[in-house]
């Protein structure tokens, strides 16, 4: 039996594949997302890491693109090039990190507030109303200023502010498979909380779930851009958002220096395209009332 | 349908009214003093005013008791004209000239000194701002309106330095709540070369020449403060013309100046120092150890190893691009009667000999390279900066590549503020980066590392900057404070900072500069305080400002004018073309539907 | 209708309710002494510091300092700026309509381009039309405000103010005064709509697509009326109800792009008023201005359900 369920969800696996390869704006942000991730990964492996040692930078600060140095220099003198390429793995660590802790959070408060209904799912759905409408960057700055710095802070402040929305996604989608008869026969069987949550509802919430988190993602790199560009990052771990900030509080406007703002900036805007553009072809395959729209 | 019709003529008609309107906006305006201002005036009542930003504005409006001279900083005329003390120091008597008047034309007298400083004495909320300079005050009394007589606990140092605006009794009697006083009632009646006439907070204050002010009128009409977020901006704001003053710029900004047309750079020496504090060993003021430094850093040969590691030109070159100075004792070259220039026996950058140091008194070195106490203890050690400074986080990474190369491994924690000062105070540190402004009077600066200073037994009420304690110090601080002879006392003063520098509660790093620039096309120059080397903005007085010259060209208007105001107006009017046109253009669209 | 307002009004107030303790206790788990910040890097005696500790209250309690509080927030006192040295309540009314002036003229900007595109790419969907603005939508959609703000500062020189509200040199009158404020806001709007803009078209955009498919349109269709009248008269309309109230509901989206648009322009609002307390930190100002953006921003939402409520009879009928 198990063994035909498998055969089905691979076939199933296959088919939603094919779909979405058929979405060019889904599979040119996937081959864009590989691409990035691939470079993020093997930076240690194709560039000398003694070139982000402020100590020993090579350069002169706010040096124009030259052979040298492709994107010029920073306004300690190492390449805005090298910096822009670690940069991503913080940014994409950072993003994804968050994500997967909103996520979380989202999935168990949507499942928990459909599953057991009454008095938890009134209290959870208030709870979720709330963070919901709340701005979710003053939170995130008052999270951030109140925690000690670092990565870790900021991961938790996008975690804890991110979540309602995939609550209230993960929510009506539990409510809707709950609604289906084979849950009522699984737990006319006998069958408890975890085994109709384990076994029926996650399955059934899982694809949504995961379009949400490409989405999430996205949401995620900007708002660490924009906290370590407010200065609320660790500055001795190297960013996007805390290139950006250096340029800012360095003097990159004045200086004309546009090899320094663009780099990081744009690596944002490619990243956070390509996931938004997964996201959307994602959401199109799976959400059968799109279909044919795009 | 009509609403949309009758929105796009109104677009239309915006359109047409206001290009044209733009032009005739150049009036004939006075000459105007332009100045960026990054920082906040935190208040105009001068009574709660901390920032740089709003004690400077409260000088231009309030005369001190005394001011400093231009030339050298020495005490000369304020308020008051002539003073003298008694022989125990603990009386002072000023006398106020006849001819002094506030802006409303009455005048000044004696009685308003003795408001001022009774006031602060009498209501602890007047007090917040420089209720330290009152603190040990007896009694203030005007005998008459010429004369007023300062009784003092203990002798005072700074009673020619007394840093406190003398506002009007007239006015400020009348003051119920001076919490709650903004003292923005324009235009504010003051003593100062200038009068303040307009206030937009975040926006910009206006100051008016005091034609009638007793030193002379200023050469000018108007000073204006335009308050920018960052320095950055103010510095691309100085090269467009929007402001003809800027100060506090990074080396950045100051090199991306050089050599524009109209501009003239002026690099200062400043009044600022940075160091990194080691903590030799936090106590509080009964001598019980508190906080968790770690034990290596009481051994002053460590102290001194890690002082000798650290290449200050390096950090100076790199980090402050040049623009400062070679850190020695806690006063600035800017102040000469008490910096300390040779220090004697000096200590020069000696990676090898700090080695020798250490090697030679036990701390031998583990197989990773890290060093170990004699106690067994490794050293590595935490090294807090500020999150809000760019120069901890840079400099950290010096300090952390300097220290392993004589063992010692450093882990750099950028905090915010808030927690460093918790750190600091608590003594949670080993190494801290700390930075001071410092006085024309070394008073406060070196009381800061007094015993005395240190915390009560409960670990709080401490304004210790280093936890030293060192008994010669101390001894020289009380010498230092009751000796009124300038060179007998500036050599106590060196001697202290000998001590100091030997003993490295912690090491001087550099004295920033100050970078400042202005309009050379607009204004001809300005005096700068002490005359050599000194700044023109943050003085200790408004020399700078009072004593600017304009020149020919300052009356006219800028390109942050008129002109942009065009640009502007017309930008505003193609929006509102661009969205009549769309609207008129749907309603047409709508119609031709309609009729089919 | 009626016990929905009730109910609606009642979860507002509790979620008003929970801001303003979360206010409190948030900014209270923060490590250090607020009279250490206030007086640091300034010569001040023990007596000095234990009279600031009074006057903030802090020799009190917390349960002490709680109720303190509540009764002040009830009373819209929100506590005393370290920084300004002044109520934190002055401090953000007096920066509030800077704030509403650029937030309002942006979201208003905003909306008129993201709705009129997403009708135009709704009706030509998959257009080059269509797709060129989807896309230019999404790449705006996925830039940091503040970076689209530096960048346009950067590139456009000369020609726009650096920051701020006006030039102190401006006639007073009301005219030149206006144009003046008109043109420091160029930049500040157009970097704000650009990020924002993105969001209503995809909405109006999707929502119009689904209402083009349902049954009444196809019967209008059927019925021989023009394409053009159909959409007019009956699609845009369903479609933009739904949509205009979401512009409400992203409110929060508005409030932080208005936090880093000021902070890159020094534009003197509210945004920028938490920039500055966040870099003190002042906390009662951090404080002060987070309670009342949440406020403002739950406030516009109960609106913006009641008005939903009010103009789509079938809401109303339900």
């Amino acid at each position: 039996m198990t063994a035909i369920v498998w055969e089905r969800r691979r076939a199933a696996a296959w088919a939603t594949w094919r779909e979405f390869a058929s979405h060019r704006g889904g599979l040119v942000g996937l081959l864009g997302l590989g691409a990035i991730a691939l470079l993020a990964l093997l930076a240690p492996l194709l560039t000398d890491q003694t070139g982000l040692d402020v100590t020993r930078a090579p350069g002169r600060p706010f040096e124009p693109p030259s052979g040298e140095f492709w994107l010029g220099t920073d306004n300690t003198g190492r390449s805005v090039l090298l910096l822009t390429w670690w940069g991503t793995r913080v940014s994409l660590v950072v993003g994804l990190s968050a994500t997967v802790l909103s996520v979380l959070i989202g999935t168990l408060v949507g499942v928990a507030a459909a599953h057991f209904g009454g008095w938890t799912s009134a209290l959870l759905m208030r709870f979720t109303d709330f963070f919901l409408v709340l701005p979710s960057l003053v939170l995130a700055i008052a999270l951030s200023t109140v925690l000690p710095r670092g990565l870790g802070t900021i991961v938790l402040a996008i975690g804890a502010t991110s979540w309602p929305a995939t609550a209230r996604l993960v929510r009506a989608q539990t409510l809707a498979v709950e609604a289906r008869p084979f849950i009522e026969r699984a737990k006319a069987l006998g069958g408890g909380h975890a085994h109709v949550i384990g076994k029926h509802v996650l399955p059934a919430v899982l694809p949504l779930v995961f379009v949400n988190t490409t989405l999430t993602v996205a949401g995620a790199i900007i708002a660490e851009s924009t906290l370590s560009f407010l200065g609320l990052g660790d500055p001795t771990q190297i960013s996007w958002g805390s290139m950006l900030h250096a340029a800012n509080v360095h003097g990159a406007v004045s200086q004309r220096a546009w090899w320094f703002l663009v780099p990081p900036g744009l690596g944002v805007v490619l990243v956070v395209l390509a996931f938004t553009m997964c996201g959307r072809a994602l959401e199109t395959v799976l959400n059968p009332r799109l279909k044919g729209e795009r | 349908m009509g609403v949309r019709r009758r929105i796009g003529a109104v677009g239309a008609v915006v359109g047409l009214v206001v290009l044209p309107c733009a032009a005739p906006a150049q009036a004939q305006s006075p000459i105007t003093l332009r100045v960026a201002i990054t920082q906040q005036v935190d208040s105009l009542n001068p009574f709660l005013s901390i920032t740089q930003a709003g004690t400077e504005v409260g000088r231009l409006m309030y005369d001190y008791l005394t001011a400093y001279s231009q030339a050298d900083q020495r005490p000369v005329e304020g308020v008051a004209d002539e003073w003298e003390s008694s022989d125990d120091k603990l009386t002072w008597t000023f006398h106020v000239p006849d001819g002094k008047k506030w802006s409303d034309g009455k005048p000044v007298t004696a009685k308003d000194v003795a408001f001022t400083y009774n006031l602060m004495m009498r209501d602890p909320v007047a007090a917040t701002a420089n209720g330290s300079f009152t603190a040990e005050f007896d009694s203030v009394t005007a005998t008459d309106d010429r004369t007023v007589v300062i009784r003092t606990k203990a002798p005072q140092a700074t009673m020619l330095a007394l840093d406190i605006p003398i506002v009007p009794e007239h006015v400020w009697s009348a003051v119920q709540n001076i919490g709650e006083y903004q003292n923005e009632a324009v235009p504010v009646v003051g003593s100062g070369p200038f009068v303040l006439t307009e206030y937009r907070a975040n926006e910009f204050i206006r100051l008016t020449a005091n034609k009638d002010y007793w030193r002379g009128a200023p050469k000018y009409d108007e000073l204006v403060f335009t308050y920018y977020k960052t320095v950055d901006a103010a510095a691309q704001a100085l090269s467009r013309g929007e402001v003809d003053l800027v100060n506090r710029m990074g080396p950045a900004q100051f090199d991306s100046l050089k050599g524009k047309e109209g501009i003239t750079l002026n690099k200062a020496n400043g009044r600022r120092f940075n160091e990194i504090v080691i903590n030799p060993g936090a106590a509080t003021k009964t001598g019980e150890p508190i906080g968790d430094g770690h034990p290596a850093l009481k051994d002053v040969v460590v102290r001194r190893a890690i002082a000798q590691a650290i290449d200050l030109d390096e950090i100076i070159e790199k980090v402050n691009g040049g623009y400062a100075q070679r850190g020695t004792g806690l006063i600035p070259p800017v102040f000469p009667d008490f910096h300390l220039d040779k220090p004697n026996p000096e200590r020069v950058y000696d990676p090898a000999a700090a080695n020798k140091a250490l090697d030679d008194t036990g701390y031998r070195r583990n197989a990773e390279g890290t060093r170990v106490s004699p106690e067994g203890r490794e050293l590595e050690l935490r090294l807090i900066g500020h999150a809000s400074r760019a120069y901890d986080e840079q400099t950290g990474e010096f300090v952390k590549r300097f220290l392993a190369d004589i063992g010692i491994v450093v882990d750099v924690q950028i905090v915010s503020d808030n927690q460093l000062n918790e750190s600091t105070t608590a003594g949670t540190f080993d190494l801290a980066f700390s930075g001071w402004g410092t006085n024309p009077d070394p008073e406060s600066i070196l009381s800061l590392h007094t015993c005395a200073q240190r915390p009560n037994a409960d670990g709080k009420g401490g304004t210790t900057d280093t936890f030293f304690c060192d008994a010669e110090y101390d001894a020289l601080y009380a010498q230092q404070k009751a000796e009124f002879d300038l060179a007998k006392r500036s050599e106590i003063v060196k001697r202290m900072q000998q001590r100091f520098y030997d003993q490295v509660p912690s090491v001087v790093l550099g004295y920033d500069n100050a970078l400042e620039a202005y309009r050379s096309d607009k204004f001809a120059g300005f005096p700068l305080q002490p005359e050599k080397g000194g700044v023109i903005m943050a003085q200790n007085g408004v020399w700078g400002y009072y004593g600017a010259t304009p020149t020919d060209n300052a009356g006219r208007s800028s390109s942050g004018g008129s002109t942009a105001l065009v640009i502007g107006g017309g930008a505003g009017a193609l929006v509102v073309l661009v969205g009549g046109a769309w609207l008129v253009s749907r309603r047409r669209g709508a119609s031709a539907g309609e009729r089919e | 209708m009626i016990g929905h307002l009730a109910r609606k009004l009642g979860g507002a107030l509790a979620s008003l309710v929970f801001v303003v303790v979360l206010g409190f206790f948030l900014f209270r788990v923060i490590p250090g002494d607020p009279v250490v910040a206030m007086t640091r890097g300034r010569p001040v005696g023990s007596a000095q510091i234990a009279d600031l500790r009074a006057r903030l209250g802090l020799d009190k309690s917390l349960g002490e300092q709680f109720l303190d509080y509540l009764v002040n927030a009830a009373r819209g006192d929100l506590g005393t700026s370290y920084v300004y040295n002044r109520p934190v309540a002055d401090l953000i009314g007096e920066r509030l309509w800077p704030t509403v002036l650029l937030v309002g003229t942006a979201t208003a900007l905003a909306v008129v381009v993201g709705l009129w595109l997403g009708i135009r790419g709704a009706w030509r969907r998959g257009s080059r039309f269509d797709r060129v603005s989807t896309g230019v939508a999404l790449t705006q959609w996925a830039m940091p405000t503040f970076w689209l703000g530096m960048l346009l500062s950067m590139a456009t020189g000369d020609l726009f103010p650096t920051g701020g509200m006006r030039y102190p040199d401006t006639p007073p009158d009301f005219l030149s005064q206006s144009l003046d404020v008109a043109h420091h806001m160029v930049l500040p709007v157009i970097t704000m709509v650009a990020v924002v803009y993105a969001q209503y078209l995809l909405v109006m955009r999707s929502s119009l697509l689904e209402e083009m498919h349902a049954d009444y349109l196809v019967t209008a269709r059927a019925k021989g009326l023009r394409d053009d009248l159909v959409r007019r008269r009956h699609a845009v309309p369903n479609a933009l109800l739904p949509t205009v109230t979401l512009v409400f509901l992203h409110l929060g989206l508005v409030v932080s792009g208005a936090i880093t648009v000021e902070t890159v322009f020094s534009w003197p609002g509210l945004g920028l008023l938490t920039y500055e307390a966040l870099t003190g930190p002042d906390l009662p100002l951090l404080q002060g201005t987070f309670v009342v953006l949440a406020g403002a921003v739950i406030t516009m939402n109960v609106l913006a359900d009641l008005v939903y409520r009010v103009l789509d009879p079938r809401v109303r009928a339900a």
